[in-house]
């Protein structure tokens, strides 16, 4: 999740949020080159006389048409790189489907049992000491470390999204549609999210919490919610 | 997710309000040595064009060629010695950053081959999937 006053990315914990941010660091580096060049002509142009005697300036264009077209291609070529490979599906070993509902989510694994739960935020009332106000639910998503998991999401009355920023998803969750994703979760842990969609009041009280565990805790979780 | 002990999270350096040089890698090579090459390419231009270069090769009084270099001075050649730091500066920093980052993503790659090389030898060892087996059979044959 994210510290206080945070602006930047949380860190990765799928390899598509690893290639986003590093993705982010190439565009910001480029960004600072260019403002750079801006920076240096706005000071030249404020130091310099004004002229009016400039009737020709084939170079000039020809600069700054030639540079924005690679400015653009050094920053294309990567995002694209990205896009297809987020696209890719490979084998998933486990399907879920996350259901947005007005205030809280709903999901099912009915690959091998017909598993489905519930998850509603806790409300700070009720929270335990040191947990954290209004990303803890009743009932986290299970899911095993290192497996490529696919996600097909869809809501029940109004829009919704599901993000989890650390694993570098957002699918939106439209009535009437099966939106598909898919990630891997390259370590154990706890990752929260929040809806990422305006769905109504609670909108902001309805998060999204994904606890990653080894195969064998996630057998064992499973056999528990199924018994 | 940070917890309650964890020591102070480092501090970021944001360059122009955006580039955090201290916590992306290569970020701070790539300025360091963009102002380097500013410096070197403004300078070297600067000396390039003046007047009175004939002078290095001569052995003048420091001074001399000082008074010499200031008096030869113009504002045109001044500007367009920053011209050329400026593209200078933007030319290394790209270059170097490219250089670093196409480094990194290599690196990368070989840390996923050898994490996944070493979870196949824990994973296969023992088994006729073993490349540790097969090339000691390989060597038996062999010998």
């Amino acid at each position: 999740m994210a510290n206080h006053s945070q602006l930047g990315f949380q860190d990765a914990s799928s390899p598509i949020m690893e290639e986003l941010i590093e993705f982010h660091d190439h565009a910001l580096m480029v960004a600072l080159a260019i403002c750079s060049l801006v920076l240096y002509l706005l000071t030249l142009m404020l130091l310099e006389k004004l002229s009016s005697n400039t009737v020709d300036a084939q170079e000039v264009e020809l600069i700054w048409t030639i540079l924005p077209a690679i400015v653009l291609i050094l920053l294309a070529l990567p995002s694209l790189q990205i896009l297809y490979m987020m696209d890719e599906i490979d084998e998933p070993d486990l399907t879920l489907k996350a259901i947005g509902h007005q205030w809280y989510w709903s999901y099912e694994y009915t690959d091998f049992k017909d598993l489905s739960f519930d998850s509603y935020m806790i409300p700070t009332t009720d929270l335990p000491q040191g947990h954290f106000r209004l990303l803890e639910v009743d009932h986290r998503i299970v899911i095993p470390m290192e497996s490529p998991i696919r996600i097909i999401i869809t809501a029940d009355d109004v829009l919704h999204s599901w993000a989890v920023p650390t694993l570098g998803v957002k699918t939106d969750a439209i009535p009437g549609r099966l939106n598909q994703t898919s990630f891997i979760t390259t370590r154990p842990g706890v990752f929260y999210g929040q809806c990422s969609e305006i769905c109504g009041a609670n909108h902001s009280f309805m998060p999204i919490v994904v606890e990653s565990t080894p195969l064998k805790h996630f057998e064992a979780w499973s056999s528990l919610l199924s018994s | 997710m940070a917890g309650e002990g964890d020591s102070e999270p480092e501090k970021s350096f944001k360059l122009l309000g955006f580039l955090d040089v201290k916590n992306v890698p290569c970020a701070r090579e790539s300025v360091l040595y963009g102002s380097v090459g500013s410096l070197v390419v403004g300078l070297g231009h600067f000396l390039a064009t003046s007047k009175y270069l004939h002078l290095l090769h001569l052995p003048v009084c420091l001074f001399v060629k000082i008074k010499s270099f200031i008096f030869s001075v113009s504002p045109c050649r001044v500007r367009r010695s920053c011209d050329f730091a400026v593209g200078g500066f933007i030319c290394t920093m790209l270059g170097y950053w490219f250089y670093c980052r196409y480094n990194l993503a290599q690196q990368r790659i070989r840390q996923r081959m050898l994490k996944e090389g070493m979870r196949n030898k824990m994973l296969f060892e023992g088994s006729s999937f073993d490349p540790e087996k097969n090339q000691t059979g390989n060597e038996r044959s062999n010998s």
